[in-house]
C-alpha cells in the first residue's frame, strides 16, 4: 500500500479487524519489520516527486540511484547499501594483523622490559602498531554503527599509534642509549620466543583470542548491517510515538505515574538531571489535563480511573515531544463519556503541538468526526482513500458503502438500508484472486476475478439444490476452466440448460458471472472464465482514490454466452 | 393484558468489605411480548446487575432488597430456587456479556447447545442434538458444524452459537448483555440482524443491554437509561433519542458521533460515575449535571411521567417553570 500522511493532519485507517490496520501502524514505527517498501519521514515535496517518478521506472539505473538518494535521506526502513564485502574484509585483515602483532610483541615487550628496558625499542613499537590496527578496524566500521565524532576520534588515535608513537619511541630510545646502529627486528622478535616457552603460550593465546574477537566482530556486523540501528533510529524513534488501545494493559501496574512518564526520557537519554525530568513529566501531565500534576504524579495505575489511565499513556507518548503519533484504537476500550474527553485532549494537543496523528480505528463514526482524511483497508490493501467527506460522505467502493451502511446511528431517524456482507473476512494466507473483496461483494461483476474453484463450488451447490440435475461432475482443469461432465442429459441439452441458467440466475448467484463461455468439447462441457486483474488504486477525483473495477473501468462485459 | 415482564421498584444491594453497594435502586420497567427493551448507561450503572436479578442469578453477596419481578403472571422474587430453575432457560434465558469466550473449549458445540435441552426438557441426546442442529441453522450456521469445537469458530460465529444456546428451550424472553460489544462492525450488523429476525420469527421478547446507544437506537422499541443504579429516563426509542429530556440522556446521546449527522465533535459528560457505596445526595447525577441547581443536591427527583410512556427523573420536569432564570435544556441534536 501507498500512503502519504501530511503534517498536522489526522489520518484515519479504518477497516475490519485483521485487515492490517495495526500492522501498518506498527510497521511505520518499526515495531514490526516491513518485508519491503519504504517509510519516508519528513520528505519535502520535490523529493517526494523525484521518488514517485523514479519508482515508475524501477529498471533505469539513474532512477535507482535517485531512489537510493531519497531513501538514504528520509527512509526509516533504509537498509544501508555500502560495499559490505570490501569493508568486512578490510576490518578482518586489520584485526588479524593486529592480533598477530600483539601475539608477537606483547611477550617480547614484557620480557624485554623486565630484562632491560632500553635493550630494544621494537617490542614497544610493535605494540603501538597493533593497537593502531585494532583502532583502525574499529574506525572502518560502517557509518550506521558509529557516529561521525567517534570516527574522527578513532582516526586520530589510529594515526597516533601507527605513526607518531613508533617514531617517538624510536627517537626517545636513540636519545637515551645513543645507539644509532640498525636493529635486527627479526632477532629482537624471535629471541623471547626461544628463551621463554611461557611467553610463547601467552603470545599464542593472545593471537587466538584476538582472531576470535575479529570473527565475532565480523559476524555481529553482518547481523546488524541491516537497517537503521543505534543512533539515527533512536533520534527518529523519539519523534514517532504510539498510544495503545487498552490503558488497563498498557500501563505497568508496578510503576507510579512518574515512573511511567519519565521512563521514555531515561531510555532516550533526554533529560540531563532530575529537575528537568520532573519538569517534563509535570508538563506532560498538565497537557493531558491531569491537573494539578502533583496530585497524580505518585499514584499507581490502580488508583486511576479508565480515562485517567489513558491520559497517562498519552502523556507518556507526549513527553518525548513527538511529531507523529500512531494511535491504535485509543478510545475503543473506554466508556462513552470518557471517550469524548480523550478525543478532546488528543485534538487539543494536535493544534497546540502541531502533532500529526495516524488514527487506527474500526469505528467509522469516530473517523467521521475526527479525521481529515481516511483510508479504508480490506485484507491488507487500501480500497478507498480520500478526504472524510469523500470517503464517508460519498463512498465509491462497495466495501466502504457496506461498512458505512452498517454503522449504527444514535438517531433513530437516520435509518438506512443496511448492506450486510455475508461471511467474515477471508484468510490473509489465501487471498482471493482478482479483487480480493469480490467473494463478499454484492456488486461483483464479470471482471472481478472469479476463480474456477468458486464457479465450480457454485455449480455444485446449484446441483445439490436440484437446478442442474442433468450435469455430472464439476472439475477445475489445469488451464483454469471448469469442466462439466455429462450426466443424464446430452452435451447439447446441458449446454442449453447452462446457458439458460446463466442468463436467468447470474444476478442471484454472482460466481456464475465469472463464466465467459460455455463450450461443448470432447463429450464434456468446458466453461472458460473472464480474464481479471486486481483493481489498482486509481485517482477518480482529486485526492480520492478507489480500487474497484466497477468505479475505475466499468466497461460492461455482456454475457458472451454462445451455444 | 399484563406485560410479559413487569419489574417494579427493583432494588439490589451487594454487601462488600468496603460497605453496602447500592447497585440498583427502584428500577421499574415492562417488557411486552415480542418487544425489545434496551437498557443503556455507562459501565457500573447497574445494567448487568438488573439482568442477573431478573434471572435470579445474583452472586452470593447480592440480594434483592425490595421490589417485584413478575414474569408471565408469576412473581419471581419469592420463588424457590427449584421453581426458578424451571423458568430459567425454558422461559427466560440470557446471553452473558463476553459469552462467546465462555464456551467450553474441549466440548463440541453441538453437545453444548444440546445440554440445556437435555437438562430442561428431559430429552434424550439424539433428539437434543437434532434440535441443536436446527438451532444452529436458525442462527445461520450449517448443521454440519455441530461436531466442531469452539476454537474452529470465529468470534461472530461463537456469538451465534451462544444465541442458539439461549434459544434452546424456546424461551419467551431473551436477555442479551452487550451482545455485539467487541465484535467487528460488519459482524455486529450480522448479529443485530439475526436478533431482529429471530425476534420477528419466534415472537421473542428481548432485553438488550448495551453501553452503545446507537446499537439500541437501531434495534429496540423501548429504552431505559440507567445511571448509578437509578433509572434516569425511559420511553419509546424514537422519542427518547430524538428529544432526550434528562440531562444525562442528553449527554449520552450527544457523546456519540453520528455518521449520518453533521461532523460535530461529540460532547463529553465531565466527571466519573460516582461510587455506589456512598452515592451523592439528592439526584445522583447532579455533580456532573450542567443544569444542576440547589434542589438537585438536597432532594431526589421521582421518576415521573412526562407524556404517556415517557418518564424521567429530573427536577427540570415537569416543574420547569419553578426554576427562575433557567432556560429549558435543549436537546443537543
Amino acid at each position: 500500500m501507498d500512503l502519504d500522511i501530511r503534517r498536522g493532519e489526522v489520518f484515519c485507517l479504518v477497516g475490519e479487524s485483521g485487515c492490517g490496520k495495526t500492522s501498518t501502524g506498527k510497521a511505520i514505527l518499526k515495531l514490526v519489520e516491513a518485508t519491503d517498501g519504504d517509510i519516508l519521514l519528513e520528505m519535502p515535496q520535490e523529493d517526494a516527486r523525484t521518488y514517485d517518478e523514479a519508482r515508475t521506472r524501477p529498471d533505469d539505473p539513474r532512477s535507482r540511484e535517485a531512489l537510493d538518494g531519497v531513501r538514504r535521506k528520509y527512509s526509516v526502513t533504509w537498509k544501508e547499501n555500502l560495499p559490505w564485502a570490501a569493508g568486512q574484509i578490510l576490518i578482518f585483515v586489520l584485526a588479524i594483523l593486529a592480533a598477530t602483532f600483539l601475539a608477537i610483541f606483547v611477550p617480547s615487550l614484557a620480557l624485554g622490559v623486565l630484562r632491560d628496558p632500553f635493550a630494544s625499542p621494537w617490542p614497544i613499537i610493535g605494540f603501538c602498531l597493533s593497537i593502531g590496527l585494532i583502532l583502525g578496524s574499529v574506525g572502518s566500521l560502517p557509518p550506521t554503527r558509529i557516529s561521525r565524532r567517534t570516527r574522527v576520534i578513532v582516526a586520530l588515535l589510529t594515526l597516533g599509534s601507527v605513526v607518531i608513537a613508533p617514531v617517538a619511541v624510536l627517537f626517545i630510545h636513540r636519545a637515551l642509549t645513543g645507539d644509532t646502529s640498525r636493529f635486527e627486528v627479526g632477532a629482537a622478535m624471535a629471541s623471547p620466543w626461544a628463551e621463554d616457552p611461557a611467553a610463547m603460550i601467552l603470545g599464542l593465546g593472545l593471537a587466538v583470542s584476538a582472531a576470535g574477537g575479529a570473527c565475532a566482530l565480523l559476524l555481529d556486523w553482518r547481523e546488524r548491517s541491516e537497517g537503521l540501528t543505534g543512533i539515527r533510529m533512536r533520534s527518529i524513534r523519539r519523534r514517532l510515538q504510539l498510544i495503545f488501545q487498552d490503558p488497563y494493559e498498557s500501563l505497568n501496574p508496578k510503576q507510579s505515574v512518574y515512573e511511567i512518564i519519565s521512563e521514555p526520557l531515561a531510555v532516550n537519554r533526554i533529560s540531563r538531571n532530575p529537575e528537568e525530568t520532573s519538569a517534563s513529566v509535570r508538563e506532560a501531565l498538565s497537557d493531558v489535563g491531569l491537573r494539578p500534576p502533583e496530585e497524580f504524579i505518585f499514584r499507581f495505575p490502580h488508583e486511576l480511573s479508565g480515562g485517567q489511565r489513558q491520559r497517562v499513556s498519552i502523556a507518556a507518548a507526549l513527553v518525548l515531544q513527538p511529531d507523529f503519533i500512531v494511535a491504535d484504537e485509543p478510545v475503543s476500550m473506554l466508556d462513552v463519556s470518557i471517550r469524548t474527553e480523550i478525543l478532546d485532549v488528543m485534538m487539543e494537543l494536535r493544534s497546540r503541538r502541531d502533532l500529526t496523528y495516524l488514527f487506527i480505528t474500526h469505528d467509522l463514526s469516530l473517523a467521521w468526526v475526527i479525521a481529515d482524511r481516511i483510508a479504508v483497508m480490506y485484507l491488507g490493501k487500501i480500497v478507498e482513500l480520500g478526504t472524510t467527506e469523500q470517503v464517508i460522505g460519498h463512498p465509491m467502493h462497495p466495501y466502504t458503502k457496506a461498512l458505512i451502511s452498517v454503522v449504527p446511528s444514535p438517531d433513530p431517524r437516520h435509518k438506512v438500508e443496511r448492506i450486510i456482507l455475508k461471511g467474515e473476512r477471508p484468510d490473509p494466507v489465501d487471498i482471493p484472486s482478482g479483487c480480493r473483496f469480490h467473494p463478499r461483494c454484492p456488486l461483483a461483476f464479470e471482471r472481478c476475478g472469479w476463480a474456477a474453484e468458486e464457479v465450480a463450488d457454485q455449480l455444485r451447490s446449484l446441483k445439490a439444490d436440484g437446478l442442474l440435475a442433468g450435469a455430472g461432475d464439476f472439475e477445475v482443469s489445469e488451464a483454469g476452466t471448469v469442466r462439466v461432465s455429462v450426466g443424464s442429459l446430452s452435451a447439447d441439452a446441458l449446454v442449453m440448460e447452462l446457458n439458460a441458467l446463466l442468463s436467468e440466475r447470474r444476478d442471484a448467484y454472482l460466481p456464475l458471472k465469472g463464466i465467459a463461455e460455455v463450450r461443448a468439447a470432447n463429450g464434456a462441457i468446458e466453461l472458460s472464465l473472464h480474464e481479471s486483474s486486481e483493481p489498482p488504486l486509481l485517482e477518480i477525483e482529486p485526492g480520492n482514490f478507489v480500487a474497484c473495477h466497477l468505479v475505475t473501468q466499468p466497461a460492461p462485459i455482456g454475457p458472451s454466452v454462445t451455444a | 393484558m399484563a406485560a410479559l415482564l413487569e419489574v417494579r421498584d427493583l432494588t439490589i444491594e451487594f454487601t462488600t468489605k468496603a460497605g453496602i453497594v447500592h447497585a440498583v435502586e427502584g428500577a421499574s420497567f415492562d417488557v411486552e411480548r415480542g418487544e425489545a427493551l434496551g437498557l443503556a448507561g455507562e459501565s457500573g450503572c447497574g445494567k448487568t446487575t438488573t439482568a442477573l436479578a431478573l434471572m435470579r442469578l445474583l452472586p452470593y453477596n447480592g440480594r434483592i432488597v425490595r421490589g417485584s419481578i413478575s414474569f408471565a403472571g408469576r412473581s419471581l422474587v419469592p420463588l424457590e430456587e427449584a421453581s426458578m430453575r424451571a423458568i430459567r432457560w425454558k422461559e427466560m434465558s440470557i446471553v452473558f456479556q463476553g459469552a462467546m469466550n465462555s464456551l467450553n473449549p474441549v466440548q463440541r458445540v453441538g453437545r453444548q447447545i444440546a445440554e440445556p435441552i437435555i437438562l430442561h426438557e428431559d430429552a434424550d441426546s439424539d433428539v437434543a442434538l437434532k434440535r441443536a442442529g436446527d438451532l444452529l441453522e436458525l442462527v445461520g450456521i450449517s448443521r454440519n458444524r455441530l461436531n466442531d469445537y469452539p476454537h474452529e469458530f470465529s468470534g461472530g460465529m461463537r456469538q451465534r452459537v451462544m444465541i442458539a444456546m439461549a434459544l434452546a428451550c424456546d424461551p419467551k424472553l431473551v436477555i442479551a448483555d452487550e451482545p455485539v460489544t467487541a465484535l467487528d462492525v460488519m459482524i455486529q450488523a450480522q448479529i443485530l440482524d439475526l436478533l431482529e429476525r429471530l425476534r420477528r420469527e419466534l415472537d421473542l421478547a428481548m432485553i438488550l443491554i448495551s453501553h452503545d446507544l446507537s446499537v439500541l437506537a437501531d434495534t429496540c422499541e423501548q429504552v431505559t437509561i440507567m445511571y448509578a443504579g437509578k433509572t434516569m429516563e425511559s420511553g419509546k426509542t424514537m422519542d427518547l433519542f430524538t428529544d432526550p429530556k434528562h440531562p444525562y440522556t442528553q449527554g449520552l446521546v450527544g457523546a456519540f458521533p453520528d455518521i449520518r449527522g453533521p461532523r460535530n465533535m461529540p460532547e463529553a459528560i465531565p466527571g466519573d460515575v460516582p461510587s455506589l457505596i456512598s452515592p451523592p445526595s439528592g439526584c445522583v447525577f447532579h455533580p456532573r449535571c450542567k443544569f444542576a441547581f440547589d434542589r438537585c443536591s438536597n432532594a431526589e427527583p421521582e421518576l415521573s411521567e412526562l407524556a404517556p410512556g415517557r418518564r424521567a427523573a429530573c427536577f427540570l420536569y415537569p416543574e420547569v417553570t419553578e426554576v427562575p432564570g433557567r432556560s429549558m435544556p435543549i436537546a443537543t441534536r
